[in-house]
């Protein structure tokens, strides 16, 4: 599946540096957005490609630390680049715990940045392809009936044709034909597919809803 | 103990002896003079008798003089009291035989009560010069005591000093590190605007065709955020300078002493001698009494831990104050330390630059930055024979 052009989002406070850092990435002709506080960042609407966030460690609002730990209880994984003027060793060792691509120093070479938004990127666009699959998956089992996705569900419990029809109480013609609109609306080439995306919607438990 | 010394119980036992054999020994000498003063003058008296008599109470005590006048009577009454050869005693010689043996009985008891009183006088004396002995054995402990809790006071007042000046250290620089945080992150925001501006241009210089739009765009950023962080800059730097405008009339002597008052302390714990060579009659000077100070405090704590290591020579630190070019003021501070290295000499005005573990390089720099405010001139070079000397001169008040 090809992913939609990356976004690098910045959030710092100051003017001058938030605009440098937009030029420089405009440079190597990536989309930048920027911010003056983590709120504005928080309350805008960011497109929906695979992300980096270029963060500035103090802000007016809540600081940038503020900000990750934010961002990580609301299940938001975009990975963050920290800039800051001043950095002491127990902010960065709490930033890169929390799962930091990188912490730089003001002032920073314009390629040191640009090589961890690269890394970040990276990062995220292996993530937004999963969550983007994930999306299209589950928008096929939705488009299913209750009988399919029953259907479904005992056919990647490894049950036979007949079997499923026993415990659905029909025959085994009907199964059958259930069963290859199932593969039909999932789009799976085969069992072995259909089984994996099963397994896929829900690793843990066979109860679909 | 000498074991050729008798016990103390033997020596009073031979004393007893001794004191009672001299009774009978001092009568029969007494028996003795009488005979012969006898066969010379035909009348002898009884004085003999009474001398044994005072002198048995006198060196023997009570019981010894009483032996004598017993002894003394019977040797009279025998050898003297008609009839001669005869303890008997008759008519006429009775007045003078108890005239004697009453003498006698009086002389012995008033020659023992004496040597009694004598001996109790001497026994008070002695138990008297015993008790000052040992009030001034307490005495002399109790100053002994005294003097160890005073070196014990003077060795914490020093320690509390040393924590005291460590504590100022520590804040100075706690306050200092804080202020450097936020001076770097003043100072940090357009640098950082500066460098990504100028790698930017960069990038839209080498990109094909060159956008030369968003490069001129990113240069004039660079020239904007360029004077910015300069006016951070000069902007702390009025910052500084407001709170040091005080000028006032300084004679420079003055400062000295105070300053050496302060410094004293210093030198003593560190066995440092201070000594002032002042000119008289100098000219006042105009400036900043606290700043002044300031300076000649650190030039001479800069002297003393100069000579912190010295061990060879006296650790000596001499402050000179004298006229020079009849309108400028020098004050030179020498000591006799370790000296300036050739490698370090230039470089120990430069800020951050230190020799010492704890120092912060700041002292030099800062001292030099207050006198040439001051219109003055700060330069240091060694001595010939040992140490280093730091001086500074301040143009007199007149001629500014």
């Amino acid at each position: 599946m090809n992913s939609p052009d990356p976004i690098v989002f910045v959030v710092d406070d100051d003017a001058a540096v938030r605009d440098s850092v937009q030029r420089l990435i405009a440079s190597v002709g990536m989309r930048v957005q920027t911010f003056g506080s983590t709120r504005e960042f928080l309350t805008n609407k960011r497109p929906d490609a695979p992300a980096c966030l270029v963060l500035d460690v103090r802000l007016p609002d809540a600081s940038g630390l503020e900000l990750q730990r934010d961002l990580a209880e609301a299940n938001v994984r975009i990975p963050i680049i920290f800039i800051t003027g001043h950095a002491d060793v127990p902010m960065t060792v709490r930033a890169m715990k929390a799962g930091a691509v990188e912490f730089l120093t003001k002032p920073f070479r314009g390629q040191e940045l640009l090589e961890a938004i690269q890394q970040a990127i990276a990062r995220d666009r292996v993530a937004w392809n999963e969550r983007a699959q994930m999306a299209e998956l589950r928008s096929r089992y939705d488009s299913l009936t209750a009988r399919e996705k029953e259907v479904l569900k005992l056919v990647a419990s490894g049950l036979l044709n007949k079997q499923i029809g026993a415990e659905l109480g029909t025959s085994e013609l009907t199964v059958k034909t259930h069963r290859g609109r199932v593969m039909e609306k999932m789009q799976a080439e085969s069992l072995a597919d259909l089984v994996r995306m099963a397994e896929k919607l829900n690793p843990t438990s066979t109860n679909y809803k | 103990m000498n074991r050729k010394e008798s016990t103390p119980g033997a020596r009073r036992l031979t004393f007893a002896i001794f004191r009672y054999a001299l009774a009978p020994a001092l009568v029969a000498g007494a028996l003795a003079l009488t005979f012969f003063l006898q066969s010379v003058v035909s009348t002898a008296g009884f004085l003999f008798f009474y001398i044994a008599v005072v002198a048995s109470a006198w060196f023997g005590g009570k019981w010894p003089g009483w032996i004598a006048v017993i002894l003394g009577t019977l040797a009279v009454e025998y050898f003297f009291m008609p009839p001669i050869h005869s303890l008997r005693v008759n008519r006429e010689s009775l007045p003078i035989f108890i005239e004697f043996a009453a003498s006698a009985m009086v002389i012995s008891w008033f020659s023992s009560w004496r040597r009694q009183a004598e001996a109790e006088l001497r026994y008070a004396r002695d138990e008297l010069q015993l008790r000052v002995e040992e009030r001034t054995a307490d005495l002399k402990q109790t100053n002994q005591q005294l003097l160890e809790e005073m070196a014990e006071r003077r060795r914490a007042e020093d320690a509390y000093y040393a924590a005291q000046a460590e504590l100022a250290r520590v804040t100075r620089m706690s306050a200092m590190g804080a202020l450097a945080a936020s001076i770097s992150h003043e100072v940090n925001q357009p640098l950082a605007a500066v460098v990504t501006n100028a790698d930017a241009c960069m990038m839209w210089l080498a990109s094909e065709p060159p956008n030369l739009e968003e490069a001129r765009a990113a240069m004039e950023c660079v020239a904007q955020q360029g004077t910015r962080a300069s006016d951070i800059i000069r902007h702390i730097r009025a910052m500084f300078t407001k709170t040091t405008a005080e000028r006032t009339k300084v004679q420079i002597n003055d400062l000295i002493s105070e300053v050496g008052v302060l410094t004293e302390g210093a030198a003593s714990r560190n066995q440092v001698t201070l000594h002032t060579e002042l000119a008289t009659d100098l000219p006042t000077i105009l400036g900043d009494r606290v700043q002044l100070q300031q300076v000649i405090v650190n030039l001479i704590l800069n002297g003393i831990e100069a000579m912190s290591s010295v061990v060879d020579r006296p650790r000596r630190l001499v402050i000179r104050s004298q006229m020079q070019n009849s309108d400028e003021v020098l004050v030179a501070v020498r000591d006799s330390g370790v000296g300036i290295s050739p490698n370090d000499e230039k470089r120990i005005f430069d800020a951050f630059y230190t020799t010492k573990s704890q120092g912060m390089g700041m002292g030099l720099s800062i001292s030099q930055s207050i006198i040439e405010a001051h219109g003055g001139r700060l330069w240091a070079s060694s001595n010939g024979d040992h140490g280093a000397t730091v001086q500074f001169t301040l143009p007199a008040e007149t001629r500014i």
